[in-house]
């Protein structure tokens, strides 16, 4: 306990620009985030419908993708598609990667990093969607035909409404844990937090002369860089919460009840 | 296909070594995450002010943090601070607190919809806090979350992937996967049987709860 609290094993914190150096790798893992978090929205929700389109080929192979997916470890996913991605793929994404990206985010290497997380979170998010909007209530589609919408427009005027809005909690607790699996990408040598936290602890300061900055205090203090993102993401989620039940009639339940839904629903 | 086979038959003992380590790190972890669960939901929803605060805390911080930090911490960070930590310890400790944060939340959720009229009718009939809370409450607080915290098995199961990778020497599934890998350059190959591998436990334990829940369904 003397050892965590005491002044002189935190002072690497402000010396020199090792803050700096922390915050700045901190942000590629937001970038790579924040990224995966709009492709893994987009393909989720392309995915879901897919699993509830009424030709049964392709809801089945939807099936298929998504239990594929969603039953394999991130990590693994990621290791692999870094090990087997041919070269060419690398390159294609450096070509369409836009210039205002980050420099950590120019390089093909993090191509295998960022399709691992959407390839993996797009299956899940697809059940969580799939799930909420099953739990609608069938007359709401059939009310819809009857009025003579066609099914593009039933989905994006009555169905997808309301089955994604109750859906946001479990959604953005999704969407948490993929910010927390960003950290993944240091596997495969892409030079994000966890990567500078080791750079920094690994001694080299100290020996050219800077302050010491030992391991586990730059971990706890990666961890709570972690820990107050994702509170405030919570924290947010659950206003939009609040403030949609206000509005609308009661969702389903809580981020529990919702991780439910979906496991029934499978 | 014939090399498919080769490779499962020239590195089996590897794979199956990874396997049953996985098994393992996953049965510990489990149970690890069950009893601190518990525990920490207890103290949630414990009628003490205190209690609720430090449970509120190591929920948040548990589950916020990655498990990657976690292990880092748990494993180099207190090895250096001259703490002798061993890597299984570390391992399934970082897991079993990780996944133990989720659960406290799962049930404290699953104590929540057994309603508050229950717990007044158990504590006018004469029940303490204690026993309204081992005969009253949990029983169907258990039941109503079965679902929850088979999922949370499973995202363990899947989770358990990143001790083998990360700086821990724990020799996982994935661990002897990369092994096999460097020698025989055969990823396809190699990662195809140890994706059969996790598929195994994960299909497997799906099928489990489902079972579970059949058997164990409240219908209301």
């Amino acid at each position: 306990m003397n050892y965590l609290f005491d002044p002189s094993n935190w002072e690497w914190l402000w010396s020199g620009n090792n803050l700096e150096f922390l915050l700045k790798a901190f942000l590629i893992n937001l970038e790579i985030a924040a990224i995966a978090i709009v492709f893994s929205l987009i393909f989720g929700l392309l995915l879901a419908l897919t699993r509830l389109s009424k030709l049964r080929p392709l809801a089945l192979a939807g099936g298929v993708w998504v239990d594929l997916w969603r039953n394999l470890p991130l990590i693994f996913i990621i290791l692999y598609l870094a090990l087997a991605m041919p070269p060419s793929w690398q390159d294609a994404y450096e070509d369409v990667v836009p210039s205002f990206f980050p420099e950590a985010l120019q390089s093909g290497r993090v191509f295998a990093g960022i399709l691992g997380l959407v390839l993996y979170n797009s299956a899940v998010i697809a059940e969580i969607m799939r799930a909420g909007i099953l739990s609608l209530d069938r007359g709401q589609g059939e009310a819809a035909a009857s009025l003579g919408l066609t099914y593009p427009r039933q989905l994006r005027y009555v169905i997808l409404p309301q089955g994604l809005r109750r859906m946001v909690p479990a959604t953005v607790s999704q969407l948490i844990t993929l910010n927390k699996d960003t950290t993944l990408v240091s596997i495969i040598a892409i030079s994000e937090v966890m990567r500078a936290g080791r750079t920094l602890s690994s001694g080299f300061t100290a020996f050219v002369g800077g302050v010491e900055a030992p391991l586990l205090q730059v971990f706890i203090f990666i961890g709570l860089l972690f820990v107050a993102v994702n509170l405030a993401l919570s924290r947010l989620s659950r206003r939009l919460e609040v403030r949609e039940r206000k509005r609308t009639a009661g969702p389903v339940g809580g981020v529990e009840d919702q991780t439910a839904l979906v496991t029934e629903s499978s | 296909m014939t090399e498919l086979w080769n490779v499962l038959a020239d590195h089996f003992s590897e794979f199956s070594t990874g396997f049953w380590v996985t098994v393992r790190i996953v049965v510990i972890s489990f149970v690890i995450a069950m009893v601190v669960g518990t525990l920490v939901a207890t103290m949630r929803i414990a009628p003490v002010k205190l209690l609720n605060w430090v449970g509120g805390v190591f929920v948040e911080v548990f589950r916020n943090t990655p498990l990657l930090v976690l292990l880092f911490i748990s494993y180099a960070g207190l090895r250096r601070a001259g703490l002798p930590i061993s890597a299984w310890v570390a391992g399934v400790g970082s897991l079993g607190l990780y996944t133990s944060a989720y659960v406290a939340e799962a049930l404290r959720s699953g104590v929540f919809a057994v309603g508050k009229g229950q717990i007044d009718a158990s504590l006018s009939l004469g029940l303490d806090y204690p026993r309204t809370l081992r005969y009253v409450i949990l029983p169907q607080a258990v039941r109503t979350v079965i679902p929850h915290l088979g999922s949370l098995t499973i995202a363990m199961i899947k989770n358990s992937a990143i001790i083998g990778v990360s700086l821990l020497a724990l020799e996982d599934l994935l661990h002897q996967a990369r092994l096999v890998n460097s020698r025989t350059f055969q990823t396809d190959e190699v990662f195809f049987w140890a994706a059969v591998g996790y598929l195994i436990l994960t299909l497997l334990t799906t099928l489990a709860v489902r079972r579970l829940e059949v058997r164990y369904a409240i219908h209301r």
